[in-house]
């Protein structure tokens, strides 16, 4: 739980730092919506890709450390 | 660094799991927890643009992710190993 709350709020910070730098007006504009949006699928797919990769190198580190 | 089960379980006396196990095990989790943390870091801001033109990760993005990842595991492996020399060689960091 902790950990989701900390990928939550990181991945918000993130996203308002790079796409909101346009303070006229209150609101979110359509290209700020479009850039947070990309932001966070983006990151998630990204997430996602290197948590498979992860495992398959975590797989071939452990099979590699059997073998000594 | 073992990452789950690179060796056998021991048990105590009554067939339940030691309790230095268990702290090991805890600790090694979250070893492997922080080190995914790290890598989803450091190769997103190393592969991905930060334009955000799209939601999709593009064929590039796609590769030099695969790329990273591959390389943070041998750099790990690399900095382990010399860290191993030194602490023998030295006869431990600072107490470590």
């Amino acid at each position: 739980m902790k950990d989701f709350m900390a990928l939550y709020q990181n991945l918000v910070e993130r996203c308002f730092n790079n796409c909101c730098n346009d303070f006229t007006s209150k609101a979110l504009s359509t290209k700020e919506e479009f850039c947070i949006n990309s932001c966070s699928d983006k990151f998630l797919k990204h997430s996602e890709r290197v948590g498979l990769r992860f495992a398959e190198q975590n797989a071939e580190m452990m099979a590699r450390g059997a073998q000594r | 660094m073992s990452f789950f089960g690179a060796g056998t379980q021991q048990r105590g006396p009554a067939g339940a799991p030691d309790q230095a196990r268990l702290g090991e095990a805890a600790m090694e989790l979250e070893a492997v927890s922080d080190l995914f943390n790290r890598i989803v870091s450091s190769c997103h801001a190393k592969c991905i643009s930060t334009r955000y033109a799209e939601p999709e990760i593009n064929k590039g993005e796609g590769v030099c992710i695969d790329r990273c990842v591959a390389k943070y595991f041998s750099a790990n492996e690399k900095v382990q190993e010399r860290l191993q020399n030194a602490q023998k060689q030295g006869g431990g960091v600072g107490g470590l």
